[in-house]
Order: C-alpha cells, then sequence, then structure tokens
C-alpha cells in the first residue's frame, strides 16, 4: 500500500515543491500549513511519515513535533536553514527522527524520505491514538485539552505534564522521585511538597471527589498511579 | 509583641514597599522611625566594587544639620572605621570642643550594612548636641541597617537587571538583523535549488505544464532574489552615504506621472487618480525620486490589490507636498513606528513577498533631500504615505 505523507509549511511553493516530487514516486500526500492544521491532520488521516517546517504561524513545528511525541511514533523530519544548528538539535531533542537542510535538492529529499522510511518500523496504524479516556477522563493530546465528562478543565502547563505520566503509565506505580525528575527535573527530585500540592489540585480539578480519587491514587509508601480501568 | 507596635510595623512594611525606588524608601524608613530614634544627619555609604573606596549614595539632613549643610558633620571618617573593623562604631564630641556650641559636639553612630554575608557599607547617624545613643536607640538603629541594607540590595538587583536587559536587548537586535537577512535571502535560494533539481531528475518525466510552472517559479524567484540583493546594497550604500546625489530642479508632478504611466504598463488594471495642483520645481535626484515613487507604487499594487490610489500634490508654505494613498485594509497603530525601520515588516504579512527595505530606502533617499515621508492609516479605512520636500529655493 502506499505511503502516506504529511508536509506542514507554510509557504505554499514549499508545499507544491514536496508535493510533485514526492508523487512521482508513488506516494500518497496531505499537506498542512501550520502546526495546529498539521496536528488535526494528522489525527484524521493515517500517516507513515511528517515532513515538517520550523517557521510557521499559530504552533510552530518545535510545538508540533513536541505535541504528535506525545501520542505517537511516527517518523518526523524536520526542514530547517542551514547554520541553524541549534534548531536542528532542538528538533531532534523533542523527539524528531532527522532533519533536511533547506536549500535541498529534490533528490535528496526523496532519498532521505526513503532512508527514514527503511528505519521506522511503526505501523501506519498503531501507536497512533490521539485521544485517552479514564472513566469520564478524557485527554486530547493532540490540542493539549483536558474534559472530565463534558466540562473541558483548564490546566496548567505543569499540571497537565503531572497528568501526562500517569495516562503513559497506566497501571505501574510511579515513585515521587520519577514524578518530581520528570516533570519538573532532577533538581526538584526530593521537593515532595511541590509534588503533594501539585496532586492535590489535580485532584480537585479531575476527581468527582478529591478524597476517594479515582484518576491518581495514593499507594502509601511506594508512589502513585492511575489504575487500570476494568473493562 | 502589643497591638499598636504591630500596626506601626504594618504601616511601615506597606510604606516601604510601596516606594518606587529605594532612596525614597529610605526616606520613609528613616521618617517612620524618627518617634523611637531622633537624628540630625544620616548617610550611607558604599564600598565602591572597583576601587574598594568608600562613596556616600545617601544623605540627608532632617534636623539641625540642614541650616549647616556642608559644614555639618557627616561621619566620613567614622564610616571608614566601621568598614576597616566590620563593627560598629560609636563616636562622641572631641576632647575641647567648645560645649556651648552644639553643631561641634557631635555624637556620631556607624553601623556595618550587610548585603547577605557581604559588608557592603556603612550607616552613619549624626546627632549634634547630644543625647548620647542610649541601648535601645543603638538596637532600633540596627534595624534600620537590616532594613536599609535590604533596600540596597533590591537597588541593586535591579540595576543588575536592567543592564542585563539592555545587552539582551542588544544581542536580539543583532539576531534579528542576520536570522532576517538569512531567511529572506535563503526562501528564493530554496525554491530556485529544490525546483530546477526538480526538473534536473533523471529518474522521472514532467509533464510541459509542470515544467513550465517550475521553470516560472523558478523565473520569478531568481527575480525576487536580485531585487532583495540590489535593495541591500542600496540601503547599505544609502546608510554609509556613498551614493552622489544629482541634484537638479524637478517638477514633482511630472516625474510622478511618468513613474505612474510606468507601472500602468506592468498593471493595467490598477486605477490611479491624480489630484495634483500646480507644484513649484523642487531641488532633487530625479532618479532616486522615481525610485521613491516606484516603491509606494508597489506597495500600494502589494498591500491593497483591490484599491484604486489617489495621488495628491499641494504647495504647502515653502514646502512640496505629495500623498499617495489606498482604500486597503490599513496599518495596525503599534506597528507605524517602525515601519520605516531596515529589514522591518509587519508581523502576519508573509504572505506578500518583501524585504522589509523599501521603505527604509524611501526614507534614506527623502531625507538625503532635506525632506520628511511619513505615513497616516485608519484600519479598514486605507493608508497614506506623505512626502513633503522643500521646493527650490533659488527659483
Amino acid at each position: 500500500m502506499a505511503k502516506r505523507i504529511l508536509i506542514v509549511d507554510d509557504e505554499p511553493r514549499y508545499l507544491r515543491l514536496l508535493e510533485a516530487n514526492l508523487r512521482t514516486e508513488g506516494y500518497e500526500v496531505v499537506t498542512a500549513q501550520d502546526g495546529m492544521q498539521a496536528l488535526d491532520v494528522f489525527s484524521s488521516n493515517p500517516i507513515d511519515l511528517v515532513l515538517m517546517d520550523v517557521m510557521m504561524p499559530r504552533l510552530d513545528g518545535f510545538g508540533a513535533t513536541q505535541r504528535l511525541r506525545e501520542f505517537t511514533n511516527v517518523p518526523i523530519v524536520i526542514l530547517t536553514a542551514r547554520g541553524e544548528e541549534q534548531d536542528r538539535v532542538r528538533g531532534l531533542d523533542l523527539g524528531a527522527d532527522d532533519y533536511l537542510i533547506k536549500p535541498f535538492s529534490a533528490t535528496e529529499l526523496l532519498a532521505r524520505v526513503r532512508a527514514v522510511l527503511r528505519r521506522s518500523h511503526t505501523q501506519t496504524d498503531t501507536g497512533q491514538v490521539r485521544f485517552f479516556t479514564h472513566d469520564d477522563l478524557k485527554i486530547d493530546f493532540a490540542r493539549a485539552e483536558v474534559w472530565r465528562g463534558e466540562e473541558p478543565v483548564s490546566l496548567s502547563a505543569t499540571e497537565y505534564r503531572l497528568l501526562l505520566q500517569f495516562a503513559h503509565n497506566v497501571g505501574k506505580i510511579l515513585t515521587s522521585e520519577d514524578l518530581l525528575s520528570s516533570v519538573w527535573g532532577v533538581e526538584y527530585k526530593n521537593d515532595k511538597e511541590i509534588l503533594w500540592v501539585s496532586i492535590a489540585r489535580l485532584r480537585q480539578k479531575l476527581e468527582k471527589d478529591a478524597h476517594t480519587p479515582k484518576h491518581i491514587v495514593t499507594r502509601s509508601g511506594l508512589g502513585y498511579l492511575m489504575p487500570p480501568m476494568e473493562s | 509583641m502589643d497591638k499598636v507596635t504591630l500596626s506601626d510595623l504594618h504601616r511601615i512594611f506597606q510604606d516601604l514597599q510601596s516606594k518606587p525606588d529605594w532612596k525614597s524608601a529610605l526616606d520613609t524608613l528613616f521618617i517612620s522611625m524618627r518617634n523611637s530614634f531622633v537624628f540630625d544627619n544620616v548617610a550611607v555609604y558604599l564600598s565602591d566594587r572597583q576601587t574598594r573606596g568608600l562613596d556616600v549614595a545617601y544623605a540627608r539632613a532632617i534636623g539641625r544639620g540642614k541650616t549647616a549643610e556642608a559644614d555639618a558633620a557627616w561621619g566620613e571618617s567614622v564610616a571608614n572605621d566601621v568598614i576597616s573593623n566590620e563593627h560598629m562604631v560609636i563616636h562622641g564630641p572631641e576632647k575641647g570642643s567648645n560645649r556651648n556650641d552644639r553643631m561641634t559636639q557631635t555624637f556620631v553612630l556607624g553601623i556595618p550594612l550587610y548585603v547577605g554575608e557581604k559588608l557592603r557599607g556603612a550607616l552613619l547617624f549624626v546627632r549634634f548636641g547630644g543625647p548620647e545613643y542610649s541601648d535601645i536607640h543603638i538596637h532600633v538603629a540596627s534595624l534600620q541597617a537590616i532594613w536599609a541594607a535590604g533596600l540596597i540590595e533590591r537597588k541593586e538587583l535591579q540595576e543588575a537587571r536592567a543592564e542585563l536587559d539592555s545587552v539582551q536587548r542588544q544581542m536580539r537586535l543583532q539576531d534579528d538583523f542576520v536570522s532576517t537577512i538569512s531567511h529572506e535571502l535563503r526562501t528564493p535560494l530554496g525554491f530556485i535549488k529544490g525546483y530546477s533539481t526538480s526538473l534536473l531528475r533523471q529518474d522521472t518525466k514532467w509533464d510541459d505544464a509542470t515544467q513550465r510552472e517550475f521553470l516560472s517559479i523558478i523565473d520569478e524567484e531568481t527575480d525576487r532574489l536580485s531585487k532583495l540583493i540590489e535593495d541591500m546594497l542600496e540601503s547599505a550604500r544609502l546608510q554609509s552615504k556613498t551614493i552622489q546625489f544629482k541634484f537638479s530642479p524637478i517638477r514633482l508632478d511630472a516625474l510622478v506621472r511618468d513613474v505612474a504611466a510606468r507601472v500602468r504598463t506592468h498593471h493595467p488594471n490598477l486605477v490611479i487618480e491624480m489630484k495634483i495642483d500646480v507644484l513649484p520645481p523642487v531641488l532633487g535626484d530625479g532618479v532616486r525620486l522615481s525610485q521613491v515613487f516606484e516603491n509606494l507604487f508597489s506597495n500600494a499594487i502589494k498591500y491593497a490589490p483591490e484599491s484604486k490610489l489617489i495621488i495628491g500634490g499641494k504647495h504647502v508654505g515653502k514646502k512640496v507636498r505629495l500623498s499617495f494613498t489606498d482604500e486597503g485594509e490599513g496599518i495596525p497603530e503599534e506597528f507605524i513606528p517602525f515601519l520605516f525601520e531596515r529589514f522591518y515588516r509587519v508581523p502576519g504579512e508573509r504572505t506578500v513577498t518583501g524585504t522589509g527595505l523599501g521603505l527604509y530606502i524611501c526614507k534614506q533617499i527623502v531625507m538625503a533631500h532635506h525632506g520628511n515621508i511619513w505615513v497616516e492609516s485608519v484600519l479598514d479605512r486605507g493608508t497614506t504615505f506623505m512626502i513633503e520636500l522643500p521646493a527650490d529655493p533659488t527659483l
């Protein structure tokens, strides 16, 4: 089956260039003009590879890469300009698989796409789950939005990152040190009180009854977990 | 702590907190503590970080010192003692001084000022004619010293931050400049490279229409690149003032009509309305001034494509004023002050090609004519660029 590639760039001439060349190799192509649009397109189409420009309005390539990595392992190739080494490093650190330096030749583009697709073992339809649900709790990873039933819940950036730790590790006990180092940074790993306050706040927002939590449960002396849902 | 003390403290804390700068905060501190601690002169000495010498940073004459001005004692030598011994110093009147002259009967109290563990300076109180400092006085004065040190620390942090801010702003300007140039140059280059290598691919055949499409993109982007290089060189020349202007008497109305006619050949649909009075000649460089007009025409075409363009010309006093008015979307007020800056582009205008150099070049040229250029714009109504040049005084 033809591989489908998502191109994200705000310059119509880049979209046209990439699209024309990719089609000659038999790839299917879908396009988006900024990061937000890319997330929407991604969620409604199975995608094998993303070619992502960096400088874009609304949500830039870094932001979009970071969001995508919260729920998918799809190969991402960042398009950057020569000389902007820190951009490439940042892109790779955020989870991009490779980069292509502008200006690039058509043959280099195609070779790079082939190489990345060869390396990737991800199946088109796995690992791409945009929504997460846990009882009445729902997370939209692409938009970084959280819902309790029909009600949108407003979380701070830190609270959201903390919640993601649980959502990505359902049924696993996470220690205070784990949570503190991955959400706040290693230097905070002993600041247990910060975690206590944040979990309490998160429960206030997410739980029907913060005293008998269902989503984030305390295991005394061990840590915290999001219990698996009984199916 | 009793209720009265507590509410006094509360008020003092609040007053100090609300002062915008450290000096008025210190004023507040000393005045509000004067009930418990009387003095005539007060001074803060800070040791200079580089020279390690003492500088007076704050001084107030509150009591009898006011009339004596510079002749009064300000405790300089005591300040030195405080710093070198890192200790509080109390100093009474010199022996043999005239007991009847209060101003020579000085009682000085010097207290070290610590910021963290570091000795930063000394706080000096002077009383003329006593009384001597009692234990409770010394206690209150020490409390004021701790407070004063905190205020000084805040001041130093503010200064350090202001310095950092300005360094950062400088760096950002430089960064913006470099990244704008490189982005502007790379974009057309990227298209030329990409589309030409597409055509050169040996493993695929493009149909005729596609080939033409790619070739015309390459053509357009090459033009864009050369225009950009042209503009960059031009603006560099204007900035370094290496351009020789050839001034001669010129009729602006004729010049504008020429440029308009040229613009019409490329944009036959553009409606241009001329409302130009008979104008006296100006002393100008025709080639450069045409460049300015061309630029204003092309801006109007780019940013107000559906609108007609009204060219006005008036003789105002000793000046000739031209106006270029479109009925486009207008420019948001907050961007207007920056329009004539080099490489400035209104945010969000990335769909229209531009170098951010055009208006900068216009301004340089107009200034070289001792003229003025400015813009007036109303959102959803339109934009007017005004140029004012001095009429030729020799005619």
